[in-house]
C-alpha cells in the first residue's frame, strides 16, 4: 500500500469569504485535483498557512473539501488560528500539521479545495492544504 | 534498514521552482537512490525567512520528483509563515523554523535512479528563505 499526495493553495483576503484553493506555486493552472486511480480513501489531509500579520486582530483557518470526488459529501477541517496585538512587528512560521482522515472517495472524480478565514480578518493569509491518497 | 537524503537552497522569489541539490559544505549530495530502498518512508523539512519584505504570507512547497518517484511527482504542503516589517528603529522577534516531520509517508521509489527535490514558496513574498529538506528511505 502507498500514498499519492495532491496540493493547492491559495491567499484569502477576507473574513467569511470561502476561497477556492486553485494554485500550486509555480504551476499557475494545474487543473482539477482529480482522485488519484485507484485511490481507497482521503486518508488525510496536510495544512499549513502563513499570515502577513497586518492586523491586529484574531482569526481560525479552516479547510472545506466539496466535489464528486467525495461521495459522502463535504468535509470541513480546523487547520490553525493565529492572532496579533499589533500591526507592526509581527511575524509568524509554523510547520505543516497532519490531519488524519478516513473518508471514501471515488477515483477520476475531482475535489475541490477551499480555504476561509473565521473570527476576525487578520490580513492576508496563505493557505496550503495536501490531500493525502491511499492506494 | 534506512537511509537519508538531506538537501537545502535558497529560495528568493514565489512561485518559483527551485531544486535543492546542495547540502551545506557537500555542493553535491548524491541524489541517487541508494540500492536496496523502496520507498520515502519519511520526510522531515524546515524553511525560514529573513522577513525583510512587508507583509509577506507563503506557504513552503515540497516536490518529490525524478525518475525514481513512482506514481508521479507529489506536491507536499510543509509549513507558513509570513510578517510584518517592524517600525523603524524597533526591535523584532526572530522567526524560527520548527520542523515538519512526517512519517508514514511512504512514496514508491526505484532504487539506482535518480529523484528530484525542489522546493518553492507560494503567496506573498516574504523576503530571502532557505529551505532543507530530509528524505528518509526504507
Amino acid at each position: 500500500m502507498s500514498k499519492v499526495y495532491r496540493s493547492r493553495e491559495g491567499t484569502v483576503t477576507a473574513v467569511d469569504t470561502k476561497t477556492q484553493l486553485t494554485t500550486v506555486g509555480s504551476e499557475t493552472a494545474p487543473g482539477p485535483l482529480l482522485v488519484p486511480a485507484g485511490a481507497k480513501s482521503l486518508s488525510a489531509v496536510l495544512a499549513a498557512f502563513g499570515a502577513d500579520c497586518a492586523v491586529a486582530a484574531d482569526g481560525a483557518y479552516l479547510i472545506r473539501l466539496e466535489g464528486p470526488g467525495l461521495p459522502e459529501g463535504p468535509e470541513t477541517i480546523a487547520i490553525g488560528a493565529s492572532g496579533s496585538g499589533v500591526a507592526t512587528g509581527g511575524c509568524m512560521n509554523v510547520p505543516s500539521e497532519r490531519f488524519p482522515l478516513d473518508i471514501p472517495v471515488t477515483p477520476a472524480n475531482e475535489i475541490l479545495v477551499f480555504a476561509e478565514c473565521v473570527g476576525e480578518d487578520t490580513g492576508s493569509i496563505t493557505i496550503g492544504a495536501t490531500l493525502e491518497f491511499t492506494v | 534498514m534506512s537511509r537519508t537524503l538531506t538537501v537545502e537552497g535558497d529560495i528568493n522569489a514565489v512561485d518559483t521552482r527551485v531544486n535543492l541539490t546542495a547540502q551545506g559544505s557537500v555542493t553535491a549530495p548524491s541524489l541517487v537512490v541508494p540500492s536496496g530502498m523502496t520507498k520515502i518512508r519519511s520526510i522531515y523539512t524546515t524553511f525560514a525567512a529573513d522577513n525583510l519584505a512587508d507583509d509577506g504570507a507563503v506557504v513552503l512547497l515540497v516536490r518529490l520528483g525524478g525518475a525514481a518517484v513512482m506514481n508521479g511527482e507529489s506536491v507536499l504542503v510543509c509549513g507558513g509563515l509570513g510578517g510584518q516589517l517592524p517600525q523603524a528603529g524597533s526591535d523584532v522577534a526572530p522567526s524560527i523554523g520548527s520542523p515538519f516531520k512526517l512519517e508514514d509517508l511512504d512514496i514508491e521509489v526505484r532504487a539506482s535512479d535518480t529523484i528530484s527535490i525542489s522546493a518553492e514558496i507560494a503567496g506573498v513574498d516574504p523576503g530571502d528563505t532557505t529551505a532543507a529538506v530530509t528524505v528518509v528511505y526504507a
